[in-house]
This record gives structure tokens, C-alpha cells and sequence, in this order.
């Protein structure tokens, strides 16, 4: 198993490779956006023309939970959190960069110790959304900020959601608030990580191993991150509209 | 024998069991729809592989600290 490296600031571990992708990642979706929004024309050809369809795409998706007026306000955070993700994703298994280390490196937390644990093998680019913390920073953002969007649109109904139709439901309800972040955070984690350890075993296996079997593996891994980025989108809207839809 | 590579593995293969019963029963209904209405095949497909995202969530998660313990990254 390849190791990262990593660095001691305030007491707190940060991992370089996790901080390389991010920013490559957001740099990236930056790049695409500016180019594809470029010039804009009623009349939209080429690169605007692709960009409108994955706009309209998660336009769908917010139309499907809410109501066309509040769709509207949500589809920039939707199309934001699709993006990321969906290029985090499919950027990790294109674009995984694995150096061989020759001598230890004290300063990147890369002593002798760690190294003869992993092989040698240091990685130094590989998707965000593989890392555990990512997808729970994500995840939980989206948490805090629908319960925020709850608690604004009426204090009343939000507190009294808790104890429908029963009193004695509220532990059920407390339940399924705190798995809903965890799940979602998880699952997007487990299919990335699970996904680049599989590269990894199969990169690194016999002959047998790496031909067939490992194109075979990035296809599904392609396909994988794409389903990924669109349920962890969907998710993040359903979980908004659950606290901020009108009572029926 | 290493406890730990005994823990992986179980866990890796109730992983591999639960997603292969979960889109067992996923793809079947989803080739009965199609067979009762083939017009229906393509919205169809887009639930279906929605669906096959959410199923497939929780093995994956039960596979992914399968690998975590087999390679002695947590629980060691």
C-alpha cells in the first residue's frame, strides 16, 4: 500500500497528495467553466453547446425535488458540487501519479519507517474524493447548510418535523439526520477509494493481472466515478429540499 | 495466520454477496419492466442506474474498510 506525504502545522496532519488534487481538481472545473461560459451566444455552438447540456442535466435534477421558483437558487450549488466531483473522480483514475521513493524525506513526514511500510511506493496525485476527510468536509457542509436553510425558512416546522406523527419517533428522526451525512459521505468515499486500491493491486500484479483485467477495471472505474458524481449531486439536493419543501 | 487479512476478507466477500443479491433483485425487475413495456427501456435504464448507485453504496463502503484492515491501515 503507497503512502502520502504529509505535513505537521498547529498540531494538525495535512496530506500534500489530498491538497495537490483538490487544487488541481478546482482549478481545473475553473478552467472549464471560464472556457466553456466564453463569449456567450444566443445561438450556442461547440464548447457553450456542451456546457448548457450539463447545466440543463442538473437543472433536472433540482426541478425533480423542488419547485421551478426555487430550483432556480440551487442549481449553481448543484452544478458547483457535480462538477467538482465528477472531475475529481475521472481525474484520479486517468491521472494517478505514483513516485518511487530513493531516500527519506523527514520534512514531508516520509521517514525511513514509513517508507519500508510502503514499498517505497509514495503517491503524489490522486483523486480528492478518494480521501475520507474530503468527502466528509463535503458531505458535512451540505449537512450544516440544510439544516441552516431549514431552520431560516421556519424554526417552528423545522423542531416539530422531529416529532411527527409521534413524540416517541424522536430518536428515529435523530438517527436518520446523523446518517444521512455519514452515508453520504461514505459511499461516495468507499466507491473512489475502493476503485484506486483495486488500480493499485492490478497495476502492480502479475502479467495475467494488468492487461485485460485492468482496462477492464478503469472503464468500470470511469463509469463508477460518472454514477458517483451524479447521485452524491442528487443526494445533496434531496436532502435540501427535505428541509426547506413546503408541508403538504 | 494474520487476524487481520481473516477480517479483510470476510468483510470483502459479504461485501461482494450483499451487492451481488442487491443487483441481483435490482437488474431482474428491471428486465421484467422491460419485457412487460418495452417502450419504457429507457427512462428505465436511468432509474435503474441510479438505483444500482444506492445498492451498490453499502457493500462498497463494507469492501472499502475491508481493504482498510487488510492492509493494516486501521484496526491492526
Amino acid at each position: 500500500m503507497e503512502t502520502t506525504p504529509k505535513i505537521e502545522f498547529l498540531g494538525l496532519t495535512f496530506d500534500v497528495t489530498v491538497m495537490i488534487g483538490t487544487l488541481v481538481t478546482a482549478i481545473l472545473v475553473l478552467i472549464i467553466v471560464l472556457l466553456t461560459s466564453r463569449g456567450r451566444n444566443l445561438r450556442p455552438k461547440g464548447a457553450q453547446n456542451f456546457f448548457e447540456m450539463v447545466v440543463e442535466f442538473i437543472q433536472g435534477v433540482t426541478n425533480m425535488m423542488l419547485d421551478s421558483k426555487r430550483a432556480a437558487k440551487y442549481v449553481g450549488f448543484a452544478v458547483t458540487i457535480f462538477l467538482f466531483v465528477f472531475i475529481g473522480n475521472e481525474l484520479g483514475v486517468i491521472l494517478m501519479i505514483t513516485a518511487h521513493a530513493t531516500g527519506p524525506m523527514p520534512s514531508l513526514g516520509l521517514t525511513k519507517d514509513v517508507l519500508d511500510a510502503a514499498d517505497n511506493s509514495v503517491s503524489w496525485f490522486k483523486s480528492p474524493t478518494s480521501d475520507i476527510n474530503v468527502t466528509v468536509a463535503m458531505a458535512g457542509a451540505i449537512f450544516f447548510f440544510s439544516h441552516f436553510m431549514g431552520i431560516r425558512k421556519s424554526p417552528r416546522d423545522y423542531l416539530n418535523h422531529y416529532v411527527q406523527p409521534y413524540f416517541w419517533m424522536l430518536p428515529l428522526h435523530l438517527i436518520d439526520e446523523l446518517a444521512k451525512p455519514v452515508t453520504h459521505a461514505a459511499r461516495l468515499w468507499a466507491n473512489i477509494f475502493a476503485g484506486e486500491v483495486l488500480i493499485i493491486i492490478l497495476r502492480e500484479g502479475m502479467w495475467y493481472l494488468t492487461g485485460i483485467p485492468l482496462i477492464a477495471w478503469i472503464g468500470f472505474s470511469l463509469f463508477v466515478g460518472a454514477i458517483q458524481a451524479y447521485i452524491f449531486t442528487v443526494l445533496a439536493m434531496v436532502y435540501i429540499s427535505q428541509k426547506i419543501a413546503d408541508e403538504h | 495466520m494474520d487476524l487481520a487479512v481473516l477480517a479483510g476478507g470476510i468483510m470483502i466477500a459479504f461485501g461482494a454477496l450483499a451487492a451481488g443479491i442487491g443487483n441481483g433483485i435490482l437488474f431482474s425487475r428491471y428486465l421484467e419492466g422491460i419485457a412487460r413495456q418495452p417502450e419504457a427501456r429507457g427512462t428505465l435504464f436511468g432509474q435503474g442506474m441510479i438505483t444500482l448507485g444506492l445498492v451498490e453504496a453499502l457493500p462498497i463502503i463494507s469492501i472499502a474498510f475491508g481493504l482498510l484492515v487488510l492492509f493494516g491501515i486501521i484496526g491492526g
